[in-house]
């Protein structure tokens, strides 16, 4: 396996959940749908008729961000890429899901 | 035509949660001889292999659930909460965010199955199947409280 696919999924696996939580957190959807007049915008827009859903909004930003940061980090230099911990491929989504059950704690606690 | 996709969404689910299982079993808990009980030829399978078909099934179970998603917005979840159904609706949340978190995980996951160390493959593989198996339970639960076209 190349070491640039490996840089890849190792920093995609970190960017990935840390830019999902600060997209949920902030709203930072890359679009909005709009599921009762199957209608998208771009960016975060309020709901029209019925519900705005902003989840695949969140999914493509933090696609985005992602890929490119992955992308970024093929053009290291190996000594800069030895640094990266392979590790941080499971924590960082393990903690971005423990933000998440924390983020929902209300839902069941009340 | 949503039932249909609900219908085919949950057979590849259930594909998925055989794999996915079987390549946590035999990572977490290898067989250390060979297999004689159930529990043993089941944790004894040549789990690099499950690799390729899990990315694929769960791309395609999360397709599948990204589609009928919007439906489930507009007329299962208004039901939830006008019924106070907390818990089922804040798991259902939890369900699509584990969802995206996981797709995020899957280039990962199908790298540390080509290390020939593979020291990530049991966390990774272990919060995938958690994932899947959490998303299971939950959507099967809340299809049963209100099913489409109920």
């Amino acid at each position: 396996m190349s070491r640039a696919f490996s840089l890849f999924a190792i920093v995609f696996a970190v960017v990935y959940p840390v830019v999902y939580a600060v997209s949920v957190w902030k709203n930072y959807a890359l679009f909005t749908y709009h599921p009762a007049l199957n209608e998208f915008g771009l960016g975060v827009e309020k709901p029209r008729e019925g519900p705005a859903m902003y989840w695949y909004g969140w999914m493509a930003t933090s696609s985005v961000v992602a890929g490119l940061a992955g992308l970024a980090a093929c053009l290291l230099p190996e000594q800069a890429a030895r640094r990266l911990w392979p590790g941080l491929a499971w924590v960082v989504p393990l903690c971005a899901m423990l933000f998440f059950a924390w983020l929902l704690r209300d839902y069941f606690l009340r | 035509m949503t039932t249909v996709l609900l219908i085919v969404h949950g057979l590849l689910a259930v594909a998925l949660l055989g794999a996915i299982t079987h390549q946590a079993a035999s990572v977490l808990w290898p067989a250390t001889r060979p297999a004689g009980s159930f529990t043993g030829r089941f944790r004894a399978v040549a789990a690099p292999g499950y690799a390729n078909t899990v990315v694929v099934l769960y791309v395609l179970t999360a397709i599948l659930g990204a589609v009928i998603y919007a439906e489930y917005r507009i007329s299962v979840r208004v039901v939830l909460v006008e019924m106070k159904l907390d818990a089922a609706n804040g798991s259902f949340e939890l369900k699509e965010h584990l969802a995206a978190i996981a797709l995020g995980m899957l280039p990962a996951y199908w790298w540390s199955w080509r290390q020939p160390d593979g020291r990530l493959r049991a966390p990774l593989t272990a919060m995938l199947a958690f994932v899947v198996w959490w998303n299971f339970l939950v959507g099967h639960i809340v299809n049963n409280i209100r099913g489409f076209g109920s």
